[in-house]
Parts: structure tokens; C-alpha cells; sequence
């Protein structure tokens, strides 16, 4: 894979490469990518994609309201609170 | 029973094995509970799985510090069995990995022999067992993370069927392939937590509740045509295991599976893809490390990710994110995800003729670090034999074959999904024949 298209994928990954990391990690996923290749010498013609193994359904929960028990666990979890409200940093 | 909070000599005992072996981040037992068909039983549970008040890392910086606010299902039906929390046991970062020395947090060596790795990437869990700790431990298996290990260790190791183990409470790495599975020092051991754990919840999507047919006995057991890569101690004690096999009775019956030198890149085409996915919650505003200056929310989550996490889990993030790209999709995911459903039609038609499938675990025994070990690639390209049976859903059980040169070997059964009765069967006539092995220097406070 070319430095750019490496840039470009950990751009969208959300992560940021140093220099030591582009060669390092950049090797790694360059050599599976050429092994992916492999892949192609499978005939898929009318196979159809297996998304899960065994699931044949979508299984639903009837919507009714049930009571939240971990809302306190939660709430002590959270690095900064105010009152019973999260505090995050700025996203917008 | 042993009280494990009181018995000075397993304290001690305790405290001197994790000095050498480290199998667990988190030790911290709960009391011993009398009531339940586990009753007095101690467990590890690998530090993916949340088990309430109690840190869940999955060997990762990003989640050095979370305490889990809830506990898993798996846990919830082991308790109410009876058995109770020991400790949280060492795994690779976000469970990925073949060696344990992805975790973050420690370092888990094998105890036979401290100088090797106790595999990946439920290590910690192998060890504990296997060093006497605790009589099973729950892992993880998304290509293989119990079987190998416990291989590595000399333990059972089970990948039930998918599905049937509820994932509530497990963090998700690859969710269409990961289960929750036992290590264990019995194939009794591992039948009973498999018993209590599995079972449809409404808290998982995907689990399922399965109503067995009429049980069919092991007659016929599929051996593969022409397997090659395997280092010479494994490969004499793969044919020692055939041999034993034929001796207890069972017809040995050579079977070809086309898709399994195709298994490996659709494996980790479909893992970094979902893992690529289920770590994008890992951007410290939801979940994870935070870092400490940032000057906007990009930036946050930028230095968030690359600095909590480990060069592994970089790597399988990137090269999901590169599968699921507009344009390469049709090339990568899509046709990985057509070879699964080649895959499965082989399995299918490999059982139409035998009852179940015996492979070797892993083509190596417990390797070193360093030079002396495998490369992270070559790590991949090994787990042939395990991810195969995460691909197509069905269960399979890693069971103790022989000690050569002084390391454990691992072979593994398979069978169709919702047949674990059938691994259970045929690992228990085998280990009349050669139960689990010491770990030399180790004691069994369970037997």
C-alpha cells in the first residue's frame, strides 16, 4: 500500500501515524492486504454472503418500558460529573 | 472445599505462581458460595467479559481505569450456579492476538515453561488453569483465542457453537465470530459450565435457543488429506492421537475441506472489518482514554486512539477500515463474506459422511519471544486450523494430546453446530486414555 492510501485509511480510522508508525504499521497491513489477494482465486459465483453463521432471523423485543438499573453504576464511572449530568469535552 | 480466602497455604501458593506466571490482571475472590451445582467452585473470567465492580481492560490502555457497571449473563449464570469470581484474567489487547504479549497491561508467560508464551488470545485464562489457580476459566474465541491457548497450556479448551453463549457483557471485537468459551482442567469441567452458560438471552441479538434432535454417537471421526506446516512434535503427536483414536474404536475416515487454505484471509478480512467497527466507540468522549490537551474534538479523538492503543490493534483497525472503503468493498468484505458461505457448504458436506473432524489446534507448540518466536504475521497465517470453525459458526473443543519435549500439544475436534454432546464424548474416551498434563512445579488444588 502507498504512503498515501495509508494516510488516507488512518485518517478515516481516526488514528494519527508518526513516522516510525508509517513503516512499521504500514508494513503490516500491506503484507495482509497482498495476502487478501488470495482470495481471488476463489470461484464466488452464485454464492450468496454469509453476514452470521447461524443467525436466520432478525429476533425483536417487544417495546415495552423497563426500568434502568445501571444508571447509578454509570453515573459513578463517568471522570467528571455535574449533578446527575456527564461532563464531556467540547465536540462541537 | 477449599476456602480460598482463608487457606493460607493456596494464598501463598497463589502469590508465588502469578510472580512467575501472571495470568491475572485483576485478582480479587469472591467469597465461596455453597449452594448451586458449582458450589465451591473458584473461576478466572477474561478481562473482556464484565462482571460488576470489577475493572474490565481487555489489556488495553484506552480502558486502563473502567470499572464495569453490570455483569455479563455468562457470569450471572455461573454465580447463580454456585461458582464464584476469583479474579480478572491477562488477554491480548481487545482479544487479539496469539500470544498474551499484545496485552498492554502484563506480561503472561506459559508455566511450563516461563520463557514461552501462553498463547492468545484468552492467555491468561489457559494459565490460570493450567498453573492449578482456578479449575475453568471463561475466554473468548473469535479465530481460536480459547482453543489455542489452552492448547499451548495443556488444558481443554471449548469454542462452543455461535450463539449459543450469550455475548451480553462481552466487549465486541468481531461479532459475527466471537463466542464466550471455557478453558478447563476436565472435559467434565468444561460439559457442566457449558450446560449452565449457554441458553437463548434476550439481552443478545444473536443468541439462540436450540432444541437438540436425537443424540447420535461418535462412529466416524474425519481426518484431513495431506496436512503439511505442522513442526515435528505436532506432527507426531497428531499421529499419535489418530492412532489412539483407532485403538478406542473410532473409524478414522480421510476428508478433504477445499476452503481451508482460504480460511485465513477471509477470516481476517471479516474481523478487521467488524473490529474496525466496534472500536470506533473507543474515541475518548464515549469510551476510553482521554488524552490530556487537545485543541478540537478531531484532534481529541486522533490523540484518544493512537495513543490507548497498541500497534495490533492499529494494524486491524487500519486494514478494516481499508476493506469496508467505497470501491474496495466488493473486493475484499463482500467476497470474504462469500467464501464464508463456501466454507460452511464444505463443512456441511465434510459431516454428511463423518461425525466429527479432528485438526491439529495450532501447527506449533508454545513458542518463544523475540527472534525465538513468530512474527505477528506468521501468527495469523497459523490460525488455520481454529478459525475455520469460528467462520462457519460450528463448536469445537481443544483437548491435551501429548507432552513432547517437555510442551503440551493441543488437537482439537469439530463437529455441526449444536453438537458439542459429540465433543464432549469423544474427548472424554481420549482423556481415560491421557488425561490433562501437570504443569511440572504447578499443583492442583481442584482434582
Amino acid at each position: 500500500m502507498d504512503k498515501n492510501e495509508l494516510l488516507i485509511t488512518a485518517t478515516l480510522a481516526q488514528i494519527e501515524l508518526k513516522e516510525g508508525d508509517l513503516d512499521r504499521l504500514g508494513q503490516e497491513v500491506g503484507r495482509m492486504l497482498e495476502y487478501f489477494e488470495k482470495m481471488m482465486e476463489v470461484d464466488v459465483t452464485g454464492l450468496e454472503p454469509t453476514t452470521h453463521a447461524l443467525v436466520k432471523k432478525n429476533r425483536v423485543e417487544p417495546d415495552v418500558i423497563a426500568e434502568s438499573i445501571y444508571a447509578d453504576a454509570i453515573l459513578e464511572g463517568a471522570p467528571e460529573l455535574e449533578d446527575r449530568f456527564i461532563t464531556i469535552p467540547n465536540v462541537l | 472445599m477449599l476456602d480460598w480466602q482463608k487457606n493460607s497455604e493456596f494464598k501463598a501458593y497463589t502469590e508465588a505462581t502469578e510472580k512467575k506466571v501472571g495470568s491475572f490482571l485483576e485478582i480479587r475472590p469472591e467469597a465461596p458460595r455453597t449452594q448451586g451445582p458449582l458450589a465451591g467452585l473458584a473461576f478466572g473470567v477474561k478481562d473482556n467479559i464484565a462482571v460488576k465492580g470489577y475493572k474490565i481492560t481487555c489489556g488495553s490502555k484506552m480502558l486502563e481505569n473502567v470499572v464495569a457497571p453490570y455483569t455479563s449473563t455468562a457470569v450471572e449464570k455461573l454465580q447463580a450456579a454456585g461458582a464464584s469470581v476469583f479474579g480478572k484474567t491477562n488477554l491480548d489487547e481487545f482479544g487479539m492476538g496469539s500470544s498474551t504479549d499484545n496485552s498492554a497491561l502484563k506480561q503472561t508467560n506459559n508455566p511450563w515453561n516461563p520463557a514461552l508464551v501462553a498463547g492468545g488470545s484468552s492467555g491468561g485464562s489457559a494459565a490460570a488453569v493450567a498453573a492449578g489457580i482456578v479449575p475453568f476459566a471463561l475466554g473468548t474465541d473469535t479465530g481460536g483465542s480459547v482453543r489455542q491457548p489452552a492448547g499451548f497450556c495443556g488444558v481443554y479448551g471449548l469454542k462452543p457453537t455461535y450463539g449459543t453463549v450469550s455475548r451480553y457483557g462481552l466487549t465486541a471485537y468481531a461479532s459475527s465470530l466471537e463466542v464466550i468459551g471455557i478453558a478447563s482442567r476436565t472435559v467434565v469441567m468444561s460439559q457442566k459450565v457449558f450446560e449452565i452458560i449457554k441458553g437463548e438471552d434476550p439481552r443478545d441479538q444473536t443468541s439462540v435457543e436450540h432444541t437438540p434432535g436425537p443424540y447420535k454417537a461418535v462412529k466416524k471421526i474425519g481426518i484431513l488429506k495431506g496436512l503439511s506446516d505442522l513442526t515435528p512434535e505436532v506432527k507426531v503427536s497428531y499421529e499419535k492421537t489418530i492412532a489412539q483414536l483407532k485403538n478406542l474404536g473410532y473409524e478414522i475416515h480421510e476428508i478433504d475441506l477445499y476452503t481451508l487454505e482460504y480460511v485465513v484471509p477471509t477470516y481476517y478480512t471479516i474481523a478487521t472489518g467488524e473490529a474496525s467497527a466496534n472500536l470506533a466507540r473507543f474515541n475518548g468522549i464515549r469510551y476510553g482514554l482521554r488524552p490530556a490537551y487537545s485543541e478540537n474534538p478531531e484532534q481529541l479523538i486522533r490523540k484518544s486512539r493512537s495513543e490507548g492503543f497498541g500497534d495490533e490493534v492499529k494494524i486491524r483497525v487500519m486494514l478494516g477500515t481499508y476493506v469496508l472503503r467505497s470501491g474496495f468493498q466488493d473486493q475484499y468484505y463482500i467476497r470474504a463474506q462469500k467464501i464464508r458461505t463456501a466454507i460452511r457448504r464444505d463443512f456441511d458436506r465434510a459431516f454428511a459422511s463423518v461425525d466429527l473432524i479432528l485438526m491439529p489446534t495450532f501447527p506449533t507448540q508454545a513458542f518463544g519471544r523475540g527472534e525465538k518466536g513468530l512474527s505477528s504475521f506468521q501468527q495469523k497465517l497459523a490460525d488455520k486450523f481454529t478459525c475455520s470453525a469460528n467462520l462457519a459458526g460450528i463448536p469445537a473443543l481443544s483437548f491435551p494430546s501429548s507432552v513432547e519435549n517437555g510442551l503440551p500439544v493441543g488437537m482439537q475436534f469439530l463437529a455441526p453446530a449444536f453438537e458439542e454432546g459429540r465433543l464432549f464424548e469423544a474427548a472424554a474416551a481420549f482423556e481415560k486414555t491421557f488425561p490433562a498434563p501437570q504443569a511440572p512445579e504447578f499443583r492442583n488444588w481442584w482434582s
